[in-house]
């Protein structure tokens, strides 16, 4: 009896034990997709093993903490592209008290609200897990209601709001109802169209034959690391013409031959390319591509900081070193890649990491590549394919051939990597996401410089339209120009929202 | 109107707002009507400022710049009430300990007509009973409030003249020296 007692213990106590340690290994080092309640939408998927960047409170605390910090985090990424799309439903307008009985209906003050994370089955476009017509919550009664202050909507479902083309919860910069107004009537194609940050940055000079010859004479690396095709590269590239030297990233902090020769890295990192294109490391690391790099995302856990959390404030080294020999921290890598994607690629293109390199050779400057075939080596999808065909693509290649002046070309990077200018200095934009999703966000920065309004809310209004790349016209007509400008000449035809 | 007494934190509010008010007053802690007062009297004495000797002067009288709902846009200066509301958004942003904002019953934008039974009832009654505030308390998402209502005046030429003429406006009839919304500022008192 007390034998069969004594075996009972044991085997309960061992049973806990094993499961403990096996818990332990899944949790902290195993494969933590175990845990994960429901598949991460779009890209979240990208570091959806670093938990900790979107989970950041404590265990056990309250809904409404769980609910503001989850704010905070979706902002930590989110927050630049909420601002510069002058949101329409900020978080901030929701806040004051007089906005409560709202909250009951949707409560806008959460980003959880409508973007609820781990719910795949009722995910729509934009992380959406509201009812398409979610509209109707808040813009169907009193002096919100839609159907009251314009007449023109009265035969509208709500399923239709922001769904057509016409409105969008946050961004609406290209589509609120002043602006429309203001670009009506416009022919759809301007007649110098042209991109004016690309017409700066493809009108600056090239270097002359003799130039070139006196970066080639400078070129200082150690004699087992010359090669004649890369100095002529390099030669012919904006490093040389910007005194970025062999040194400058193969030995940074080298002074002498020497010294160069000694620190010399044969093929340096990214970090090496971001001290000085800050602003497109800072932007690559908000896209797709680059999103793995973003600073904010949870480091690999640190064992002594998770016993200290626990309540053993001086852990043994000991034990510390146990733990993290036991357990394998499996932290997303620190790169995105092909074999990862989830978008349609060419076979070719497997296995593949996405760095600066990727799209950009160390030392020949092909803008040509990085701005169209870079992108057509892996990207598969009906519009990525059908871009040769199209009459952007005519209107590269007659830029190329010289019988189109320079800003007209429309490539990859044209619409995807939009490039800006100051002060003379252009810069493009290295999130390739940043005028996706919703569409009419690539409106302005965009399709405005060569395209009527009008033309642009229709054309991207026509999915059939955007997976051809846009050869042929828009199979249909958003009202939203003509509605705007009859309201504005009636007056009497209802009042603003 | 039976403004209670929420000593510290009303004492604290006051500290940072009043600008030399009685020191015996912040020692006995201030009455929530006592520091709406004075939030109010900070604020609208800003934004007379901005809409007298910014936009009144520059858009209307020396007509050198616009005023414009979209003022990035067209590149022109931030409407008086859109000054006021920036302000009113970053305060919530920072704190909870009080909110304020500005409303009308002939709102422009319909965002700004009454949501409350309370601010209906403070909006009318400024309006019919000129140079006196509105105090009452209110419950909202289970927290009660200290709700003040204050008029608006209009206090050029500017913002008469823009609400007349919006498309959006319902009414256009305006005149120097109107009620033509209030500010409303609210502390809430539990908690």
């Amino acid at each position: 009896m007390l034998r069969n007692r004594t075996l009972w213990l044991i085997w309960i106590a061992l049973t806990l034990i094993i499961a403990g340690v096996a818990f332990t290994r899944l949790y902290l080092g195993g494969p933590r997709l175990t845990f994960m309640p429901g598949e991460t939408a779009g890209v979240h998927h990208q570091i959806e093993l670093a938990c900790e960047t979107c989970h950041t409170s404590s265990p056990f605390a309250s809904q409404k903490k769980v609910r503001k910090d989850i704010n905070k985090t979706c902002t930590t990424c989110h927050k630049e592209e909420l601002k510069a799309s002058n949101d329409s439903h900020p978080i901030k307008k929701f806040k004051n008290p007089r906005m409560a009985s709202y909250w009951e209906r949707i409560d806008a003050r959460f980003c959880t609200s409508c973007h609820s994370e781990h719910q795949p089955e009722i995910t729509l476009a934009g992380l959406l897990t509201l009812p398409q017509d979610y509209c109707v919550a808040c813009h169907s009664e009193g002096d919100q209601d839609v159907r009251v202050n314009r007449p023109s909507h009265a035969d509208l479902g709500f399923e239709t709001c922001a769904s057509s083309g016409c409105h969008n919860y946050h961004d609406n910069r290209a589509i609120y109802e002043d602006f429309l107004v203001k670009h009506a009537g416009q022919p759809w194609l301007k007649d110098a169209a042209q991109h004016p940050a690309a017409t700066v940055a493809r009108n600056r000079a090239r270097p002359s034959e003799d130039e070139v010859q006196a970066y080639l004479a400078s070129v200082r690396a150690p004699e087992d690391k010359r090669d004649d095709v890369i100095d002529g590269h390099w030669a012919a590239s904006a490093h040389a013409a910007a005194d970025v030297t062999c040194a400058s990233c193969h030995a940074p902090d080298a002074e002498t031959p020497d010294a160069v020769e000694a620190a010399w890295v044969d093929a340096p990192g990214e970090a090496i390319c971001a001290d000085c294109h800050r602003a497109e490391a800072k932007t690559f690391a908000l896209g797709r591509h680059g999103m793995r790099s973003h600073p904010k995302i949870a480091k690999p856990r640190d064992a002594k900081k998770m016993l200290r959390a626990l309540g053993l404030k001086k852990p043994p080294e000991a034990l510390i070193s146990a733990i993290e020999a036991y357990v394998d921290d499996p932290s997303p890598a620190p790169r995105m890649s092909t074999a990862e994607a989830r978008v349609p690629l060419l076979p070719d293109a497997h296995g593949q990491d996405l760095t600066c390199n990727t799209c950009h050779k160390p030392h020949e400057q092909d803008l040509n590549f990085a701005a169209v075939g870079a992108c057509l080596s892996c990207h598969a999808d009906d519009h990525s394919q059908s871009y040769t065909d199209s009459p952007h693509h005519d209107l590269w290649q007659a830029e190329l051939a010289g019988d189109l002046p320079p800003g007209s070309a429309v490539t990859c990077a044209t619409c995807h990597m939009p490039q800006t200018e100051r002060d003379g200095i252009v810069t493009t934009n290295h999130n390739q996401n940043d005028t996706l999703r919703p569409n009419e966000k690539m409106i302005r920065p965009v399709c405005m410089e060569c395209h009527s309004l009008e033309f642009a809310i229709d054309a991207l209004a026509d999915p059939d339209l955007v997976a051809r790349n846009f050869s042929g016209q828009p199979d249909r007509h958003i009202d939203s120009i003509d509605w705007a400008v009859s309201r504005v000449s009636q007056p009497d035809e209802g009042a603003n929202q | 109107m039976g403004a209670k007494f929420g000593k510290i934190k009303a004492a604290v509010l006051g500290g940072a707002m009043a600008m030399g008010a009685a020191p015996s007053a912040m020692a006995d802690g201030m009455d929530y009507e006592t520091v709406t007062d004075l939030l109010h009297l900070v604020m609208s004495s800003d934004r007379t400022v901005y809409t007298r000797m910014i936009v009144n002067r520059l858009a209307v009288q020396e007509k050198v710049i616009t005023a414009s709902e979209h003022f990035e846009d067209d590149k022109a200066l931030v409407l008086p009430a859109q000054m006021f509301r920036f302000g009113a958004e970053m305060v919530a942003e920072e704190t909870d300990e009080f909110t304020y904002s500005l409303l009308s019953l002939w709102p422009i934008n319909k965002q700004n007509a009454p949501t409350t039974d309370m601010e209906k009832e403070g909006l009318e009654y400024i309006a019919a009973n000129p140079g006196e505030n509105f105090y009452g308390e209110e419950e909202l998402g289970g927290t009660t409030y200290f709700t003040a209502v204050y008029p608006d005046i209009a206090v050029a030429e500017a913002c008469y003249a823009c609400h007349n003429d919006h498309k959006d406006s319902p009414k256009t009839d305006f005149q120097a020296g109107d009620v033509m919304g209030g500010v409303v500022i609210r502390i809430p008192m539990d908690g």
